[in-house]
């Protein structure tokens, strides 16, 4: 009779629909929230993963160096563990570089004798190197290489890059605790009610010989449905986002087109509902007592 | 079947038993007699640990009972068929589902389910009511639902506390050759009744209580 804790639990839902559906509401709302926090904060991630690539430093050298001893630089540069690749850049290349880029407004350069620009060592770190410790450690030991002038990396930009991705980090690691909390509180809440509801039908069953299983398993399939239903409300709800909002404002407002939407993920929804659910119902019913 | 040995149940101050011993033997069909507040019905919640003794043993089907594990409780009140005061009756579920209540715990298949209700129902003479649900039916025939859920799943005791206390005399006589009945299959019955019409000229054994002693055992 594997059959009948599911039609004591079916009989239940329908019965009592109206407690049923505004708990499952409740869970597919909190559940959206949470998608959308993680879809943010996996976005955020995946910004910040691309920035180490385009990372790099620079080291402008002293006038008088020779080529040996600008050779010599690279190689105590190559040594460094932090250090991808470097690259030599001659004060001519560097100027070179600079016209281009300001090409059709040349006219800033009028006036200037000679070429102002150093000779430089662009340093690309490796990808896992690229945090403002690493790099603070690094500028501050390249520094001291003889003949080198200057270190310039974006140190404050790297700074506030790391502190805004800790603090999405931590804020949505908070946010999913809270809300996976409220989705275990609502199905503990409904259950709880229904226990009490049944208080006497449960006594009755204790007292035929119901062992504790077949008390809990309508009850515990009654959470996970309200769970699961819940999941499966807010995966539709994230789909209906990306689609509606996301998907047709990409065409008007291009940022939205660096948008990440990871579908694998948006299907946990339901068992993660389900699973809240079940939790939910079972700290819920606690312990039965004969 | 049934053996109580010294058992004593105080609440807070009050004495509701006090160092019964007695045997029901196995197939006997006896009576607990005595006014409201003898201890008739704590007598019965101890025998399916409804209630714990504070002092002494009790055995049913020769294993003592005071020590089981809460796992182990379900067990014994499967083998015991109760008939309660107040009938414990679902009255979100007709009569059919009442009764196949105490199979569906059991784990028992639909196809018996459906066999032994409606067998049940025609001992109680109750076959056309098992559609009907509990709170359209009169006092008596909700009695005899209860008793049809108490004999369904065959039992080897059936508990009936005041089983007559809310039907007539003609209903109560019925109620009464139903007990008969099942009795004669080998069932062990114990009725506590403070309804002396009900055990008058039986032949069967009578326990007498008064403020929870056991004050007399004679034949009725």
């Amino acid at each position: 009779m594997a059959t009948y804790p599911f039609r004591l639990a079916l009989r239940s839902i329908l019965h009592e629909k109206w407690i049923n559906l505004l708990s499952v509401l409740a869970i597919a709302v909190s559940l959206l929230m949470t998608a959308l926090t993680v879809l943010s904060v996996y976005n955020v991630d995946v910004a910040t993963q691309k920035l180490p690539e385009r990372f790099s430093m620079m080291l402008y050298l002293k006038d008088t160096l020779s080529g040996g001893e600008v050779e010599n630089i690279m190689n105590t540069l190559k040594k460094e563990h932090p250090v991808e690749s470097v690259k030599y850049i001659s004060k001519d290349q560097a100027l070179k570089e600079l016209k281009t880029m300001l090409k059709g407004t040349e006219h800033v350069l009028e006036g200037l004798e000679g070429n102002p620009l150093p000779d430089s060592i662009e340093i690309k770190l490796k990808k896992k190197a690229v945090g403002p410790e690493t790099a603070q450690q690094l500028a501050a030991r390249v520094k001291e290489i003889k003949g080198v002038d200057d270190v310039e990396y974006g140190e404050k930009f790297l700074f506030a890059l790391s502190s805004i991705k800790i603090g999405v980090k931590t804020i949505g690691i908070l946010f999913i605790v809270i809300m996976s909390a409220s989705v275990i509180f609502v199905c503990y809440s409904t259950v709880k009610i229904l226990f009490y509801r049944k208080k006497e039908e449960i006594e009755t069953y204790k007292l035929l010989g119901a062992t504790k299983g077949f008390i809990r398993a309508p009850f515990i399939i009654e959470g996970a449905f309200i769970g699961l239903s819940g999941g499966i409300l807010s995966l539709l709800g994230i789909l209906l986002v990306y689609y509606i909002v996301i998907f047709r404002l990409s065409h008007t407002i291009p940022i939205f087109n660096a948008f990440v939407f990871p579908a694998d993920m948006s299907f946990l929804l339901p068992p993660v509902g389900l699973f809240l659910g079940i939790a939910g119902a079972a700290i819920a019913i606690g312990r039965i007592k004969y | 079947m049934i053996h109580f040995e010294n058992v004593s149940k105080h609440y807070d101050t009050q004495t509701a038993l006090r160092n019964l011993t007695f045997s029901i033997e196995k197939g006997e069909m006896a009576f607990i007699t005595g006014p409201s507040g003898s201890g008739k019905t704590t007598l019965l919640k101890l025998i399916y640990l409804s209630e714990k003794p504070d002092e002494g043993t009790i055995s049913v089907d020769g294993r003592e009972i005071n020590g089981l594990k809460e796992s182990e409780i379900p067990v014994l009140r499967r083998k015991i068929g109760f008939v309660f005061q107040d009938f414990r009756l679902l009255n979100n579920r007709n009569v059919f589902e009442n009764i196949a209540l105490a199979l569906r715990i059991r784990g028992i298949n639909n196809k018996d389910v459906k066999t032994r209700v409606f067998d049940s129902l025609k001992t109680v003479n109750l076959r056309h009511k098992a559609d009907y649900y509990p709170d359209t039916l009169s006092g008596g025939e909700q009695q005899r639902v209860v008793i049809a859920r108490a004999i369904v799943s065959e039992p080897t005791v059936i508990l009936a506390d005041e089983p007559t206390g809310n039907v007539d005399p003609d209903t109560s006589a019925g109620i009464m050759r139903t007990f008969k009945n099942i009795n004669a299959t080998g069932t062990t019955i114990i009725i506590a009744t403070h309804n002396r019409k009900l055990f008058r000229d039986t032949g069967r054994r009578v326990l007498r209580l008064d403020t929870g002693n056991l004050v007399s055992e004679e034949q009725g």
